[in-house]
């Protein structure tokens, strides 16, 4: 069976800054595969590259069997690519069960069917009792479970994951991982942008580590870990000589 | 599951109801026809603010250029009628839909603007508007045109004699205009409205076409202000470019809105009731020597609600929603 999602090649440069150079991955129906990488390894600019924000200066990107290089961010949605952003951006003004009926109506056009779909999201992630509070007053974890939540009810079949479990308390985090463990279960592949290590390991299927632009080691999470090139990468050469 | 909201929609739609059973009934007991006047004023503005709320408010695209879609709707009105003899219902429609096409050729560009510039945009457009149409000889030029009197009938749409056709025309024009608000606020356009106005970023990444939306709401928008502007220029049976294209068109729609509340159901027909009589009332009583104190008396209004109640007089009704500390 072919990968859910490829990137063939792919070369981005900002006005002279390569933020990614040549970097082919594939992620695999059903897996988690986690994406790592000291700050500036040039993360999420893949990240957006997947979801569509702009488009890459080479190669192409491949989803569920189909180039979807040229296509726009809501048309990836409607594909089948839900993501949630690393500084939330959720609809402040609406409230919780509005922010997450906007993703519901990607799939439908009929509000009673949106509602309940939304509801049954909410449910899932945990933020039912929270439905008719308005985004704004919502704490910055629940915010980040708005955001899974938001991007679930567009029924996803790959879900981008941008740095989800980052800044939150070890309980919340592990409340994170337990989510991110049941969108698995229910069938849709997730790709996380992650960077605390302890965390992200034990959850993953497979990591794939960037440094500078490039794949850096990609692999089990137990054998990447102990690779001597991402130990460089994380804590430069000292640390690495005694590894 | 959720049964507050669904009679939540249903009280709304039962206190318009009444709203509009209320206001039909007035006539019965003011008889006085400059009252009667101020009123069909004030439920004319009521569905334009409407209708501009639909693209400011909801969608979040701030015009200050709809005068040019309510001159339309006059202009394609009174011009068919006296030039062709076509009724004013068929020039009511063909302005909706002129207008409405060219909302969209015109959004076509001005959507890629942001803020501001989308602002700037809208007025300069509604400027070149009257512009072209002050020296559009065909058209009557500046001199506008009289539309021929008929006998007063529902077919021409004239009423020498009485202003009450005109007074439930406007109440039927506000009602429409307040219940496709209504419907619309609970569909899917409706939800990627105010998504592309709070975070057109993430609206994208959820399957909202931010693009498309904005011209949809666009072309409503502008096909429901150029009705008021055909209603317009059959109650006034007089029109000339600056009497329904001019600037004060555009803020007076925009204003009712941003006073009773910008992107709410209630808004737009909460400040029309208070800004319109008191326009009127401002404008007849300090009159001639005081040209322009209607003017300062609207801009004092809006400084207070801005300072006050950024949300608008409707937050006041809305059981103590807690306001995000900013």
């Amino acid at each position: 069976m072919t990968a859910l999602l490829e990137t063939r090649n792919i070369t981005q440069r900002f006005s002279g800054l390569v933020a990614n150079s040549d970097v082919s991955i594939s992620v695999g129906r059903g897996e988690i595969v986690g994406l790592i990488g000291p700050n500036g390894a040039g993360k999420s600019t893949l990240f957006n590259l997947i979801a569509g924000v702009f488009r890459p200066t080479e190669g192409s990107i491949w989803f569920d069997g189909e180039d979807v290089t040229a296509l726009p961010a809501a048309e990836r949605c409607q594909r089948g690519v839900g993501r949630t952003f690393q500084v939330v951006k959720s609809f402040e003004t609406m409230s919780v069960i509005d922010n997450v009926i906007v993703g519901a109506l990607v799939r439908t056009t009929v509000m009673r069917e949106a509602r309940r779909k939304a509801y049954e999201v909410l449910e899932f992630a945990g933020l039912a009792a929270r439905a008719h509070v308005l985004a704004s007053d919502l704490v910055p974890a629940e915010k980040r479970r708005l955001e899974v939540a938001r991007a679930l009810a567009t029924q996803p079949k790959l879900l981008l994951l941008d740095e989800v479990l980052t800044g939150l308390t070890p309980t919340e985090a592990q409340t994170g991982v337990e989510l991110v463990r049941r969108v698995r279960d229910t069938g849709i592949t997730v790709l996380m942008v992650e960077h605390v290590m302890e965390i992200v390991m034990p959850l993953v299927d497979r990591a794939i580590v960037l440094d500078l632009g490039k794949v850096l080691v990609q692999g089990k999470p137990a054998d990447v870990v102990r690779d001597p090139k991402v130990i460089t990468a994380y804590l430069g050469d000292r640390h690495a000589v005694g590894a | 599951m959720d049964k507050d909201f669904a009679s939540r929609r249903r009280r709304e739609l039962i206190v318009a109801a009444v709203l509009a059973l209320l206001a039909a009934l007035a006539p019965l007991f003011v008889k006085d026809v400059y009252v009667q006047n101020i009123m069909v004023l004030t439920l004319m503005y009521a569905a334009l603010s409407q209708s501009w709320n639909i693209l400011s408010g909801y969608c979040g695209q701030i015009s200050l250029g709809h005068a040019l879609y309510f001159g339309l709707g006059a202009y394609t009105t009174a011009l068919m009628f006296m030039k062709f003899g076509i009724l004013p219902w068929f020039g009511m429609l063909s302005g909706g839909v002129l207008s409405a096409l060219i909302a969209m050729a015109l959004g076509y560009p001005c959507f890629r603007l942001r803020g501001h510039y989308f602002v700037i945009a809208t007025i300069v457009i509604a400027e070149i508007a009257l512009l072209l149409f002050q020296n559009w000889d065909w058209a009557g030029a500046a001199l506008g045109i009289d539309i021929p009197i008929r006998r007063d009938s529902w077919l021409t749409f004239q009423f020498t004699r009485s202003k009450l056709p005109y007074f439930y025309f406007a109440l039927v024009l506000a009602a429409i205009a307040w219940f496709v608000t209504w419907w619309l606020e609970d569909s899917k356009w409706g939800y990627w409205w105010r998504a592309v106005k709070d975070n057109p970023e993430a609206a994208e990444s959820l399957g909202v076409v931010v693009f498309n939306s904005k011209m949809g709401a666009a072309a409503v928008s502008a096909f429901l202000t150029a009705i008021g502007g055909s209603f317009y220029a059959q109650f006034v049976s007089y029109i000339d470019p600056e009497s329904v294209m001019g600037f004060q068109f555009s803020l007076l729609m925009a204003l009712p809105a941003v006073l009773g509340g910008i992107g709410t159901l209630w808004g737009p027909l909460l400040g029309a009731v208070i800004l319109i009589p008191l326009t009127e009332l401002t404008r007849s009583y300090i009159g001639g020597s005081g040209r322009g104190v209607d003017l300062i008396v609207y801009g004092s209004l809006i400084v207070a609600i801005s300072l006050a109640r950024p949300q608008g007089l409707v937050s006041l009704f809305s059981r103590a929603k807690k306001v995000p500390a900013r």
